[in-house]
């Protein structure tokens, strides 16, 4: 008898009502190895989602597998599960080190294992330096991290965080993303959930779309953003002399026509943004004209989501 | 049995489960250290405890004043001489007129209801109301009440006696020189006395008269302790002030039984015992060991009815129903309210397991305290309590009990409120407030002796608890309650302390201890299973 492999993640067809409101429906998915973005605006599932996986919620209909067990009955795989809620409380008056040690304990660690264990996540995460400071004390970015450190501390396979960017400053983004990034790059299999496209996609290219509780899109960024690029985009770009510019750009092929939005803005028209972009910075030098910001006002969520929306 | 890493089962799964339950008691301990409201309730239940052994130390300093348990040290007829004393000289202790060595009144003559009735003569009067104009009168004529104080009349106001005045019965006062109207009063003089219109007086002498010296009231108090041979079958009971033995009985004792619990001995007590020696029932002839000495009996009482007191409603009717209000309720409600519940709830440790660390936490600290305090308690009775001995053990044995008693309550309460507060996070406080209440009124219930009513409360099994160690620890604790009531002891015991109730037809005390222990055990098990089961299929936002 050969035992079948089990992802790390499996929902089957899973759905969730909270009375007469839909929180997920009719999802499926497997998730096995590497950064996942689960991507979605404010109140799509993302967090409805996690806490199906985490035991917290009982599936209204459908199947949810953590390593093939039944979460809401077991806790079993939570061993090999490491999981940042949303919430933004903590034991304020403990330590870093107190915190982070506390709950690797409830792994069933001894009290040293648990503070060996607790301080080498501390320092993967960048707190060593405070870890023996107050956990009230500490910032937005350090609380961010010292939770991101509690669900590592056990070294888990799976690692499950729900908008771990929320309200951190551009540092503390940049070294939450870099500590994602290298998670990933452990083999671990990383679900991060996100309402930026531009956060995902500096973490990773492997991503699933939730829009008002249903599963969008599911796969490599790239691509779905491809797709996207072939679709009608504005490039808004400030200058000086919009006029001037905009003769510049009108017999460019990519470029389907200009727009004057206001005083000192273009935007150009196109149907491949990529192309567009290619040919952007040699028009702009040969021009000579003076030009303050190039912005993609298409090149978000919302657009990305208005797309998939439209495109169904 | 070992794992595939060569571990035994015991290093991988019980020792792991230890871990776990260590971590989440020792968290509970930290989060309950860390709040106000912990430290405000410990200090309150600290500050009640220290008030009460301030008065028991101040009891203990002051010492105890005998009692006179018979009345007999009191002068009730103010003549100078203690009833006692007078009732062993066959005086009367109501008149004033009769007092050891008073003699007997031997009467001459009588005025009955006479209009205006005049009389002269030189006389001891008595009972006498009307004017009484004299030639001589004995200023010095010794007596209580009744008996007129020529010293100290004042003049008589204006009108007619007992019709526009009135004055106390035994008085007089004066007309004018050497005349005196007295209402119901005795005097020895001189001169003529006319009878009050419809009123009385006689007159005569006092035969046999002789000087006695009065005892002080103290050879009067703890004057017929018990007299007790420790055998039931044998002869109990004397009278030592020969206040029973006496056979010339004064007039009002009239109908005087000498023999009331009917044996055939007069003056003696009967003292019935069960077949293991201990005694069940006390019958005695009256004005036997009627004043026994405090010392032996009523100081103990009063000691083991502080330390029960104390024990019944300090510690477990007031301690272990406000510790788990402030500690107990909010254990899991908190944490899901603040959300923190999520990173305990992400590790492999089922919810039911977590209810039962966070309760034993809750107990460590309220449990902890409880302990401490009773042996303070216990350490400073034993010290200070009465006894040869200069450390009482049994005290420290006695509060033991008490502290596991309040400890086996702390932890149902606290398995009661939690669950209340997991399943109404708003209102659970409002029934649990309701249940410490009723939980109150059956504990008061079970002290005034109700046996069934109070048997659906926690409360009422850990007072049978207490009333149950103390009986193991002091077995003469029923003895001395029987006895107390026999001779008309003063004795809390009987306030406070009851004979256990179900024993199961036992009668002993261990089994009624375990009863109690089995009770409060089932119900803290109920309602902590109660509690995971209402947890555990709990959706957590």
């Amino acid at each position: 008898m050969s035992t079948k492999p089990v992802p790390a993640v499996l929902i089957d067809h899973c759905s969730k009502w909270y009375g007469q409101v839909i929180g997920l429906n009719d999802v499926s998915l497997a998730i096995d190895g590497g950064v996942t973005g689960i991507l979605g605006p404010n109140g799509a599932g993302k967090s409805t989602l996690f806490k199906l996986l985490m035991g917290r919620l009982k599936p209204s209909s459908g199947t949810v597998r953590l390593f093939g067990v039944d979460p809401w009955e077991d806790t079993a795989p939570y061993r090999r599960v490491g999981y940042v809620a949303e919430t933004e409380k903590l034991y304020d008056w403990m330590t870093g080190l107190d915190f982070v040690s506390t709950l690797a304990r409830l792994h069933g660690m001894t009290r040293d294992e648990a503070i060996e264990r607790a301080a080498h996540v501390l320092e993967f995460v960048g707190l060593s330096d405070v870890q023996n400071k107050e956990v009230g004390k500490y910032s937005k970015g350090m609380r961010q991290r010292v939770k991101i450190a509690h669900a590592l501390v056990h070294d888990p396979d799976l690692i499950i965080l729900d908008e771990p960017l929320h309200g951190c400053d551009p540092i503390a983004r940049t070294s939450i993303m870099s500590v994602i990034r290298d998670l990933g790059a452990q083999g671990k299999t990383v679900l991060v959930s996100s309402h930026i496209l531009d956060e995902i996609e500096r973490i990773t290219e492997q991503i699933v779309i939730l829009h008002n509780g249903r599963l969008l899109a599911l796969g490599n960024l790239h691509a779905i953003r491809d797709l996207l690029d072939k679709h009608p985009h504005r490039i808004l770009i400030r200058t000086e002399d919009p006029r001037a510019l905009a003769g510049c750009f009108v017999p460019e092929d990519p470029v389907y026509g200009v727009r004057f939005a206001g005083e000192g803005a273009l935007e150009i028209l196109t149907n491949d943004l990529s192309a567009a972009h290619a040919i952007l910075p040699r028009i702009i030098v040969e021009s000579g004209i003076n030009v303050t910001s190039i912005e993609n006002p298409d090149d978000n969520l919302d657009a990305l989501l208005g797309y998939l929306v439209g495109g169904n | 049995m070992m794992d595939k890493q060569g571990r035994s089962l015991a290093d991988t799964v019980w020792t792991r489960l230890d871990r776990k339950a260590g971590a989440i008691t020792e968290l509970t301990i930290r989060q309950l250290r860390h709040r106000l409201s912990t430290w405000v309730v410990l200090g309150v239940g600290t500050l009640l405890l220290l008030t009460l052994l301030a008065m028991y130390i101040a009891g203990a300093r002051e010492g105890w004043d005998p009692i006179d348990n018979d009345g007999d040290s009191h002068d009730w007829d103010m003549d100078g001489y203690p009833a006692g004393q007078e009732m062993k000289y066959g005086a009367d202790p109501w008149d004033g007129m009769s007092y050891p060595g008073s003699g007997h009144f031997v009467q001459e003559g009588s005025f009955q209801n006479n209009q205006g009735a005049v009389h002269y003569g030189n006389h001891t009067w008595r009972s006498a109301t009307g004017t009484f104009t004299y030639n001589w009168i004995d200023e010095s004529f010794a007596g209580g009440r009744g008996v007129l104080d020529v010293d100290r009349m004042d003049d008589c106001p204006e009108g007619e006696p007992l019709e526009d005045y009135w004055m106390d019965w035994g008085d007089g006062c004066i007309i004018e020189e050497n005349r005196i109207f007295v209402l119901e009063s005795t005097f020895r003089g001189e001169g003529t006395f006319r009878v009050h219109q419809n009123w009385y007086a006689e007159w005569g002498n006092m035969a046999d008269a002789y000087d006695v010296e009065p005892e002080p009231a103290s050879n009067y108090i703890d004057e017929d302790d018990i007299d007790w041979s420790g055998d039931p079958n044998g002869i109990n009971g004397f009278d030592d002030d020969g206040d029973c033995l006496r056979t010339d009985w004064i007039s009002f004792e009239f109908g005087f039984d000498k023999d009331e619990n009917d044996n055939g001995i007069p003056c003696d007590v009967v003292w019935y015992a069960a077949s293991d020696g201990t005694i069940i029932h006390i019958d005695r002839d009256e004005n036997v060991d009627e004043d026994p000495s405090e010392e032996s009996l009523s100081i103990e009482d009063a000691h083991r009815a502080f330390i029960i007191a104390s024990g019944k409603i300090a510690f477990v009717m007031i301690l272990s129903i406000f510790l788990p209000l402030f500690l107990a309720l909010g254990l899991v409600r908190d944490e899901t309210e603040n959300g923190t519940l999520h990173y305990l709830l992400s590790k492999p440790i089922h919810r039911g397991e977590f209810i039962t660390y966070r309760i034993l936490g809750y107990l460590i600290i309220s449990g902890g305290f409880v302990l401490i305090m009773s042996l303070f308690m216990g350490v400073v009775t034993a010290a200070l309590g009465p006894g040869d001995s200069i450390f009482r053990l049994t005290d420290i044995i006695v509060w033991l009990g008490i502290a596991f008693a309040t400890i086996l309550a702390l932890a149902a309460y606290g398995a009661i409120f939690n669950t209340l507060g997991l399943i109404s996070s708003r209102y659970g406080v409002y029934i649990a407030l309701i249940i410490g209440v009723y939980e109150f009124i059956m504990a008061v219930l079970t002290l005034a002796g109700a046996e069934l009513i109070p048997i659906l409360s926690v409360s009422h099994w850990t007072l049978q608890f207490i009333d149950s160690i103390v009986l193991i620890v002091w077995p003469n604790t029923l003895e001395m309650s029987i006895i107390a009531e026999a001779f008309d002891l003063p004795s809390a015991l009987a306030a406070f302390w009851n004979p256990p109730m179900h024993h199961l037809g036992t009668e002993s005390p261990f089994i009624s201890a375990l009863l109690s222990v089995v009770v409060l055990l089932l119900i803290t098990a109920a309602m902590v299973l109660f509690g995971q089961r209402q947890f555990k299929h709990r959706e957590i936002m």
